[in-house]
């Protein structure tokens, strides 16, 4: 890795972790899912450096783009007149102790595997993906469309209005 | 070291497109007050500097040492956060717009999808202003608002989908120069409709401005804002309206190409054309509503779209592998 | 490569937290999403690891996003029914079938 990346994945890093931390701290719901949206970028900005910019792009077209938005539309229609915090939770200690465990192992694991060092990246991924999804993928990139129709379906049943 | 220096160029760019859109968006106020006028048969503004020129320059100043209010209801982080995160995203879909000659960057790979991703980010901006301003005309404009563009982003994802199709590119500057011998817009007159339309749509302008109609929502998602936040929604339109101007330009017209003078003269000329008409169509329209556009974008752009790009599979059939 | 990896880790256990200690559906499904991210993350660092040209990795990451959005889409869906039968978001008020 080069200075400059280095220093940049080490700010997106922290971005990104201070973002989520803050997303599952605060007692706002706002700015809980705002939070998200920084989080989400962050992480697009670690995508590029891996130099998987295509995903980097995906990742703000949809999540940032798509889902936040969503998820404030679904907040405003769901409590607009609510603007408290919400309660605060009383498995405090339980939670930490096994998000504690859960992270502590798989630092310790990444930090102990003897991993190769990260080989060149590739100049283009597009072209490479395009023939991926297009041959080895294909299946699973059909089977994505149906998902993603039978989720609208399900939404709109969930959603609509029952007729008495 | 040298990669440090290239970030801090970088970071220097940005600095100057930032200040560059501030400067557009007093030029594109004059204009649109200037063609408004004469298409009302008026002369608008006239009495600051000649021909009214200075008329923004002074508006801006009076926007900038205005008093900063904000409703004692609102929701301090959000209200704060909604005019900034509206004008960033607009300024930053500017930086894969290759005008050509020194702006001619060509650093990402897939510099079309990220002007379609990065725009989206703006929804956010107005639906936070919107329901931070504890005010219903705000929240419903900005309930509109992000309706909207979720639906008018997918038929204008498929039109620039069939331009992509024959550019075989991603990169923004390998398309511009897939168009050499035609622009686009002669191989793909209906896509270049549907993209003008939608991008209408897109960047809130009239008939598609329901989410700030001041007939029905007095000025929608920032009807409580004024002076510096509120210039930063007017720096948002306008920037939002010259990148996608620009990016029409990219897409369809051929880009820089025309003979004799450079590149970014034609680019820019190219920009400034549909800026125009979109001003044009913005004085000479009226404003739809809300249900007909939403039915508008499902049942007739949606559909348009895909005939376009089987059109566009066609051409790729006619005129052979790129 | 490690430090990427690290910072997944960090994120995942983040998302554990939120999922485990937050009651309300909202900020449940923001951190199913911060997990599912982590995750991506993992995926797309192993993906220049391993057979690059193939990019197993990253197609799977886009697979995941679009995975992502159907989760969000029905559960903000399943939301709003829920807020309009118990007026609330908070699933520790969702006890119908308690004796």
């Amino acid at each position: 890795m080069t200075t400059a990346t280095t220093v940049l994945f080490v700010v997106f890093g922290v971005l990104a972790a201070l973002s989520a931390l803050y997303a599952v701290l605060t007692r706002y719901l706002l700015r809980s899912i705002v939070a998200l949206g920084a989080f989400l970028t962050a992480l697009a900005g670690i995508f590029y450096l891996l130099a998987a910019d295509f995903v980097a792009v995906v990742q703000i077209f949809v999540y940032v783009g798509g889902i936040v938005v969503l998820m404030l539309f679904a907040l405003m229609l769901s409590s607009s007149g609510v603007r408290h915090p919400t309660a605060s939770s009383d498995r405090r200690s339980l939670g930490s102790i096994v998000a504690y465990a859960v992270g502590g192992m798989l630092v310790w694991a990444s930090l102990r595997s003897t991993l190769p060092g990260m080989p060149a990246a590739l100049p283009d991924s597009v072209p490479y993906l395009g023939r991926a999804f297009l041959n080895e993928q294909l299946f699973p990139f059909e089977l994505i469309g149906v998902i993603l129709l039978a989720a609208v379906v399900a939404a709109l049943a969930l959603v609509r209005k029952e007729r008495a | 070291m040298r990669d440090l220096l290239v970030f801090g160029w970088g970071l220097a760019l940005g600095v100057v497109a930032f200040s560059l859109v501030g400067g557009l968006t007093a030029a594109f106020v004059l204009l649109e007050r200037k063609v408004s006028a004469r298409i009302q048969l008026r002369v608008g503004p006239l009495h600051t500097g000649p021909h009214g020129m200075l008329q923004t320059v002074a508006d801006l100043i009076k926007l900038v040492v205005k008093e900063d209010v904000r409703p004692s209801r609102a929701d301090p982080v959000a209200f704060r956060l909604g005019p900034l995160l509206t004008a960033v995203p607009a300024i930053l879909s500017l930086a894969v717009i290759p005008f050509g000659g020194p702006l001619l960057m060509r650093g990402l790979n897939v510099g079309v999808v990220y002007f379609l991703a990065v725009p989206g980010m703006t929804v956010i901006g107005l639906l936070l202003a919107g329901w931070a301003s504890y005010d219903n005309y705000s929240f419903l404009g900005g309930l509109r608002s992000s309706a909207q563009f979720i639906s008018y982003e997918i038929p204008r994802t498929l039109a620039v989908v069939a331009v992509v199709m024959l550019a075989g590119s991603l990169n923004t500057v390998d398309v511009a120069a897939a168009q050499q011998p035609w622009p686009y817009i002669l191989l793909l007159p209906l896509g270049f409709v549907v993209y003008m339309i939608t991008t209408l749509a897109e960047v809130n302008r009239v008939p598609f401005d329901i989410p700030e109609a001041e007939s029905e929502l007095v000025a929608g998602y920032h009807t409580e804002y004024s002076g510096f936040r509120w210039a930063l929604f007017f720096l948002a339109e306008y920037g939002a309206l010259f990148a996608a101007a620009a990016f029409a330009t990219l897409l369809f017209l051929g880009a820089g190409s025309g003979p004799f003078l450079p590149d970014i003269f034609w680019f820019v000329l190219k920009t400034l054309i549909v800026v125009f008409l979109f001003m044009w169509i913005r004085w000479t329209l009226p404003r739809f509503r809300a249900d007909q556009l939403m039915r508008l974008a499902w049942k007739v752009f949606l559909p348009l779209s895909l005939v376009n790009l089987v059109l566009a599979a066609l051409v790729m059939q006619a005129i052979g592998p790129r | 490569m490690t430090p990427v990896l690290v910072l997944s880790g960090i994120l995942f256990a983040i998302g554990v937290f939120g999922v485990l200690t937050r009651r309300n559906a909202i900020t449940m499904l923001v951190s199913v999403e911060i997990m599912m991210n982590a995750a991506n993350l993992n995926l797309v660092a192993f993906s220049r690891l391993h057979e690059p040209k193939l990019m197993t990795g990253q197609t799977f990451a886009i697979l995941g996003i679009g995975i992502a959005a159907c989760e969000a889409a029905v559960g903000l869906a399943l939301i709003l029914a829920i807020y309009r039968r118990f007026s609330t978001t908070d699933v520790d008020h969702l006890d119908l079938l308690k004796g």
